[in-house]
């Protein structure tokens, strides 16, 4: 155990937070991640040679994610350093890992301080505030786990409800929640401000124009689209701070 | 084997997959925190436990049960066990696994979509822990090089402009519903106090029942 005598609470708080033992306590449920995406992933090889899909297509499918992650997955990149500064580096690797994004985590962490009647990273914030932190961020993520662990198939029943066994209205249900869901989520990034507007509007454009021209002519420049529409919306939002701010 | 049997068994196999995974990563979560509280004999009183709880559950409870319910017509069966295990869903999950659909051509519902957009996600997954592990490792070095333009690009633009992608991408097939489904939560974000959960319930119903309307009208096809 690291010698804690004689430090403030804030060295305390940092020593600990980032002690070598917590990336393998966090690592657990990290590597548990792993292990579920690789038995979704041998399920779903196993069933596309059962009904004999033309085996491009999986392979497609794992290689597409994996790049059109990268362009999202940066950004995590970036939001984690800053993190870990705040809250610790094996606590930040493990929440940014499962669900949870920074900012969910960070009102997590501030909320746990707020319950000791302290701020996050004062000399106030004890060993104490730093476990009520990390418990609130276990137990706000625990919501979302047991819920979908224990409801997801009543909500597959939910969506055979509403489609009512229509083929067709069912691909039109989908795009429509999914239209519905983007909806929500562009509209508390226009409200950011200009550049987050610009950064929506020139990556809205930019996909359909990529879509409608550049795709038609090279199918294969599909997998890239989505990636390329967001190098074109931050290009946008960027040029506009550099020239107006 | 008919494709009907096939996809039955596919959903029992998922959610034996998926169900304990999720269930077991609600506990797991909580092997630090007990380790912290055991090793340094630092447990908090569990009061003030009991307080965060609740107020972490005023700001995000309603999401709990709101977030899976209307991502799950995008996500599917084993994509909502893997988008809610490992994050990211808005900027991440969704946007990989309709991609993957566009690009294989593959029809909601479908068998061949299940497996298509489980494995986008099993792809992004990989690509999500690789970037969170290496900005274990490199992270502050790769952030003292890069120009503070794009640290910021990535920090505040990055998933404006994907949402916005994405949003383009659906819209380019229902442009009637993307009016209304960007229209409604705009309207709703400028009336203060509205609590964040009840907007996505309103958009995501208020599109749906949109889009039911102009498909019983015959104005929106599958």
């Amino acid at each position: 155990m690291e010698n804690l005598a004689g430090m403030t609470n804030v060295q305390q708080v940092q020593t600990v937070s980032n002690a070598p033992i917590f990336w393998v306590l966090c690592g657990v449920t990290v590597v548990l991640s792993a292990i579920q995406a690789i038995l979704y992933m041998r399920q779903s090889f196993k069933t596309a040679k059962e009904v004999n899909l033309d085996p491009k297509i999986p392979r497609e499918a794992l290689r597409i994610g994996f790049i059109s992650a990268i362009g999202p997955a940066l950004g995590v990149f970036i939001v984690m350093v800053g993190l870990m500064a705040s809250i610790g580096g094996p606590m930040a690797w493990l929440r940014l890992s499962i669900i949870g994004a920074a900012a969910t985590e960070l009102t997590a962490a501030n909320v746990g301080a707020e319950a000791c009647g302290v701020t996050l990273g004062s000399e106030e914030y004890t060993l104490v505030c730093l476990a009520v932190s990390w418990f609130t961020m276990a137990l706000n993520g625990m919501g979302w786990l047991l819920f979908t662990g224990v409801a997801t198939p009543s909500l597959e029943k939910l969506r055979n409800k509403v489609s009512g066994g229509d083929m067709k209205w069912l691909v039109v249900l989908s795009g429509a929640c999914s239209l519905g869901i983007f909806g929500y989520l562009n509209a508390g990034e226009i409200m950011k401000g200009v550049g987050n507007t610009i950064a929506v509007l020139a990556g809205a454009i930019s996909m359909v124009a990529i879509v409608k021209t550049i795709c038609q002519k090279h199918p294969k420049l599909m997998e890239y689209s989505l990636g390329m529409a967001m190098i074109v919306g931050m290009i946008f939002a960027i040029g506009y701070d550099q020239l107006f701010k | 084997m008919n494709e009907k049997e096939v996809l039955s068994r596919w959903k029992k196999s998922s959610i034996l997959i998926g169900s304990p995974t999720n269930i077991l990563a609600a506990a797991t979560a909580f092997i630090p925190v007990l380790y912290l509280c055991m090793k340094y004999d630092c447990w908090p009183p569990l009061s003030t436990v009991l307080t965060a709880w609740a107020m972490i559950a005023a700001s995000f409870g309603a999401m709990w049960f709101v977030e899976p319910i209307s991502y799950y017509a995008s996500l599917g069966l084993t994509g909502t066990y893997l988008s809610f295990f490992a994050g990211n869903i808005g900027n991440m999950r969704v946007p990989c696994a309709s991609l993957a659909l566009d690009v294989t051509k593959s029809t909601p519902g479908t068998l061949q979509a299940e497996i298509v957009s489980t494995l986008a996600i099993c792809g992004s997954v990989f690509t999500n822990l690789i970037g969170t592990t290496s900005a274990v490792i490199v992270g502050s070095a790769v952030l003292s090089v890069l120009p503070q333009f794009i640290v910021d690009g990535l920090t505040v633009y990055a998933s404006s402009a994907i949402f916005g992608a994405t949003f383009g991408n659906f819209a380019i097939k229902y442009p009637q519903i993307a009016v209304f489904a960007l229209a409604i939560p705009v309207v709703l974000k400028l009336v203060p106090g509205l609590p964040a959960a009840v907007i996505i319930v309103i958009t995501v119903f208020g599109s749906l029942f949109i889009a039911r309307f102009f498909y019983k009208k015959g104005i929106v096809k599958a």
